[in-house]
């Protein structure tokens, strides 16, 4: 061991202000990959709320209070969605930045299972479509199903980097999307846009709560 | 165990700073130069100067690689690093009566 370098750095105080100095930093440091989560579940969850009432103020027999041209919500649902796949790769990318080793190959394979899985249901949807799948019916297995994808990718996240906040959510998703089909169509967008919308909000808020509270 | 006898690579505000920083990585993932001074918000030369007394006392791996052209340094704590650095927090966590 040599230390050729004089120690410039800045001497430290009691063990009680060092270990808070310890703990701060790491704190800071998770924060810091935390953020665009926080973004992330903020920006689906106003997507799934937003777009789905939308959907549902859409349909005739839908929204009992006001109606919303089909042209309207139509357009605005599909906006709202690629906006948030195209955030949601945008900030995917910043959470692990700057870090490559071991965790690289579990980030990329967990990156690409979103595509994977959405191009898989959008295939089975279509083809169930082509043997005669009805469209009130197309209207319930497609908002089920990307809610029963995200339940699952987000429980395979939870595993991977032992997440509270994805193991819940995948499990609230997986019980809405499941459930949602109950509602017919198209009672299920509402159904979609309270329980999806508000779980990702709720878990915005949550983790948003936590790291102000410093937990 | 008193005070002055915490590990004195560690025990320091900026290399305290850097390890526990290092140490949150997954053993097995490095972290590019860069992004380390961003975490830390410190200057590049003083980030330098003291990786380099980490790496003096083997606490830190440095590997140099290219992205393109560009020439990037990675860093990561050495398996003795990653021992050094949790035992000073059990010592820490010892001196205040904590257990671990």
């Amino acid at each position: 061991m040599t230390n050729r370098t004089p120690d410039t750095d800045e001497p430290l105080g009691d063990p009680r202000t060092t270990l808070a100095l310890l703990e701060a930093q790491q704190r800071q440091v998770l924060n810091a990959q935390q953020t665009p989560v926080i973004w992330m579940y903020f920006i689906w969850g106003v997507t799934w709320l937003v777009g789905f009432l939308a959907l549902w103020s859409g349909d005739v027999d839908g929204n009992p209070w006001f109606t919303i041209p089909a042209y309207v919500a139509t357009p605005l649902f599909i906006v709202m969605l690629v906006a948030s796949i195209v955030a949601s790769a945008v900030l995917g990318v910043r959470i692990n930045r700057g870090v490559r080793g071991a965790s690289v190959f579990s980030g990329a394979v967990y990156g690409l299972s979103w595509t994977a899985c959405g191009t898989a249901f959008a295939v089975l949807g279509t083809g169930l479509i082509s043997q005669g799948l009805s469209p009130e019916l197309a209207n319930l297995y497609f908002p089920a199903a990307y809610a029963l994808m995200c339940g699952t990718i987000y429980l395979g996240g939870a595993a991977l980097w032992r997440d509270i906040s994805q193991l819940v959510l995948g499990l609230v998703l997986l019980a809405v999307g499941a459930a949602s089909s109950f509602a017919g169509s198209p009672g299920n967008d509402l159904v979609l846009a309270i329980g999806v919308g508000g779980a990702f909000l709720t878990a915005a808020v949550t983790l948003q709560v936590r790291r102000r509270s410093g937990r | 165990m008193t005070v002055d006898e915490l590990d004195p690579v560690i025990h320091a505000s900026a290399r305290l700073k850097i390890t526990a920083t290092l140490a949150t990585l997954p053993v097995g993932d490095q972290i590019a130069f860069p992004r380390l001074q961003e975490l830390l918000g410190m200057t590049a030369g003083n980030l330098s100067t003291h990786l380099r007394k980490l790496e003096d006392a083997g606490y830190v791996d440095v590997v140099k690689s290219h992205q393109g052209r560009s020439p990037v340094t990675y860093l990561a704590l050495s398996r003795t690093g990653r021992r050094a650095f949790e035992d000073y927090r059990e010592a820490l966590r010892g001196l205040l009566g904590e257990s671990a």
